[in-house]
């Protein structure tokens, strides 16, 4: 039996469906992202889970006890906003300590916890400061400290890092998911950043259009995406549309333009129409004879740890990644062969109209 | 060169904020300045005004109970205006603020729209209401409620009311510029940590409100401490306020010096009372707000 359970919920704004349908089942202690692009309905079911949205139809169980309609004060989950949302007026042990206050925790006790929170955090020596002189992160720090001493059922994420600087946002992610994991508390994480979602969550539920596109582990989305949205989405890739012609030992035989390209028959469609998506770090650069077809480098950026390729193809603009290992990097200007290892290739099913 | 553009950018500002100091000047600082001066000169029913200098006008005001009386009512009005004020701007600011459009721009127009209208006038409306005859004495009496008219004008009461009502606009936007400031997700923050609507409201909104309420009272404080028109109108003759009484030893007695002492006393009094009230106010939120 799953601990949080959301069962065909539909959010309604007048003529505007924000949330259609959508269904997800949350193992206890498990992290969950929702990803999405905005718009798409991710903060809307997070908003119904806390309880500030009604849903126009559908149910929202935690332990098996529907809790629909049950007033957010009520329902015990802990929420860190985009905004983190810290009382300004009270210092940062004051903001930590609202919540137990709320419960009627005795003082001794409530003291013990709200210091042991804020050690979680690494906040102890900062009990007595007022949020407007804390750093960003440290802000985060005390309302995540603030949701979690109330040791919520759930525990909800709005965009959590989105107001961080790029080099704090990467250790906020291992320092979050740590606490998670130390703490053990079912976490929902709403955002459109799709690294932050990959990196932290045990599963990733992608989002577009008011609907659930495909729920699967970090890993499995990243390389077996369902929809061509999905690949797109989650990461880049290089897209090719074709036509299958033909199937043979589990393999399809699919045809784009000239050429004919061999992939596994996946999860994805086996015959008509069909999009080929490769991913850039799995697009291989070789000798010009030694490709499956030639290309040429448009543009070539070093970025530290890797280079990308822009590759003028007979199939549009490419895009290649591959690690700096060293070794000297093909110029722009050359012409390149161009290949992958025939498991790298998906087949998906065409965009269907609105679908990314 | 460098002389001529640090000569060239100097002097232009002060060019440039000339007239206006000009007129700052001519206009308020020297009759200030002359009021000052004729309030220590002595008058003479006879004679008029003479040109000598002693405290005799200030130590009358003070040692008279006659003039005690008049500067207690006028700053105890000034306490009651302020806080019934404060409890009917701070609310109707923030209902205003919650309110989708297009309502809240009709409100907000409601609300602030009095101000557009002399205050003279607006008195002399309340006048119209409270009068024995007037569209709030027939109601009431019309209503069965009271058998003989209830005394509203040339009292206290009907001088709040009114005051109130002038006043009650610069609570509101005093308010609704700190409610700009508050991050409704704090109202939601609350909420999800267990506390309910109303806690929420004493617990998190109202403390972040608190500064702009503050300097609401200062605003409508100091305007009623120094109001002029509406005690005058509503007040009458014998229920008298500090400005009013300054205004009959100029224009009834003619005693332009007692008049200018009693006028600077409530200067004074106003500065003292504010810039007090403000350090307490600065030191208390200095520290979450800066």
């Amino acid at each position: 039996m799953s601990f949080l359970r959301l069962q065909g919920l539909v959010k309604r704004f007048g003529d505007f469906v924000a949330v259609d349908d959508v269904s997800l089942e949350v193992e206890k202690g498990e992290f969950v992202s929702l990803l999405g692009p905005s718009g798409c309905g991710k903060t809307t079911t997070l908003q119904m889970i806390a309880g500030f949205e009604e849903p126009s139809e559908g149910r929202i169980f935690i332990d098996g006890k529907d809790i629909t309609g049950v007033k957010a004060s009520q329902r015990g989950i802990g929420i860190v906003f985009q905004s983190y949302a810290l009382f300004p007026h009270m210092s940062v042990f004051q903001n930590v300590s609202f919540g137990l206050e709320m419960r009627k925790v005795p003082e001794a006790e409530r003291k013990k916890r709200v210091m042991e929170t804020l050690d979680l955090v690494h906040l102890g020596d900062f009990a007595q400061r007022f949020p407007r002189e804390l750093s960003g992160g440290q802000q985060q720090r005390v309302a995540l400290a603030r949701a979690l001493v109330i040791k919520p059922e759930v525990l909800l994420l709005d965009e959590p890092l989105s107001a961080l600087d790029a080099k704090i946002r990467e250790d906020m992610q291992i320092e979050l998911r740590g606490i998670q994991r130390t703490v053990g508390t079912t976490t929902i994480l709403v955002t459109h950043d799709q690294s932050e979602a990959l990196s932290m969550s045990d599963r990733v539920a992608v989002m577009n259009e008011g609907r659930l596109v495909q729920v699967d582990m970090p890993y499995q989305a990243y390389e077996f995406p369902e929809t061509p949205f999905v690949s797109s989405f989650l990461g880049k890739s290089n897209r090719f549309s074709g036509v299958v012609s033909g199937q043979s030992n589990g393999k399809l035989k699919v045809k784009v333009g000239e050429l004919e390209f061999e992939a596994e028959a996946g999860r994805g469609p086996r015959e008509g129409p069909v999009h080929l998506s490769v991913r850039p770090e799995k697009l291989l650069l070789t000798a010009p004879a030694e490709g499956r077809f030639t290309g040429r480098v448009h543009t070539r950026i070093f970025l530290g740890n890797h280079w990308v390729y822009q590759i003028d193809s007979p199939f549009g603009p490419l895009l290649a990644s591959h690690h700096n290992a060293g070794i000297q990097s093909v110029a722009e200007g050359e012409e390149v062969g161009l290949t992958w290892a025939v498991e790298e290739l998906r087949v998906l099913a065409p965009e269907e109209a609105g679908d990314g | 060169m460098a002389e001529a553009i640090a000569r060239r950018t100097l002097i232009p500002p002060y060019l440039l904020s000339a007239p206006a100091l000009l007129l700052y000047c001519a206009l308020l600082l020297t009759p200030m300045l002359m009021t000052f001066l004729l309030s220590f000169n002595s008058f003479d029913l006879y004679t008029g005004i003479k040109p000598d200098y002693s405290l005799a006008n200030y130590l009358e005001v003070i040692q008279d109970k006659y003039f005690h009386v008049i500067f207690l009512r006028t700053f105890g009005m000034a306490l009651v205006v302020t806080l019934i004020c404060a409890l009917l701007g701070a609310p109707e600011a923030y209902i205003l603020n919650r309110m989708a459009n297009p309502w809240k721009s009709l409100f907000l127009l409601a609300v602030l729209g009095p101000l557009l209208i002399s205050v003279v006038v607006r008195t002399l409306g309340w006048a119209l209401l409270f009068g024995k005859e007037g569209a709030i004495n027939m109601t009431l009496m019309g209503l069965g409620l009271v058998d003989e008219p209830v005394k509203l004008i040339f009292t206290s009461t009907g001088v709040v009311i009114a005051l109130v009502h002038v006043l009650v606009p610069f609570m509101v936007i005093s308010v609704w510029a700190s409610l700009q400031k508050l991050d409704p997700a704090t109202e939601r923050a609350g909420l999800s940590l267990g506390a309910s609507q109303f806690t929420v409201l004493r617990r998190v909104v109202v403390p972040q409100v608190m500064p702009g309420v503050l300097s609401g009272s200062l605003i409508v404080f100091a305007l009623t401490a120094s109001a002029f028109a509406t005690p005058a109108i509503l007040g009458g003759r014998r229920l008298k306020v500090v400005a009013t009484t300054a205004y009959d030893e100029y224009l009834n007695t003619l005693n332009w010096p007692l008049g200018a002492a009693i006028a600077i006393l409530l200067l004074a009094a106003n500065v003292i009372i504010i810039t007090s009230y403000n350090r307490v106010i600065e030191k208390k939120y200095a520290e979450a707000f800066g």
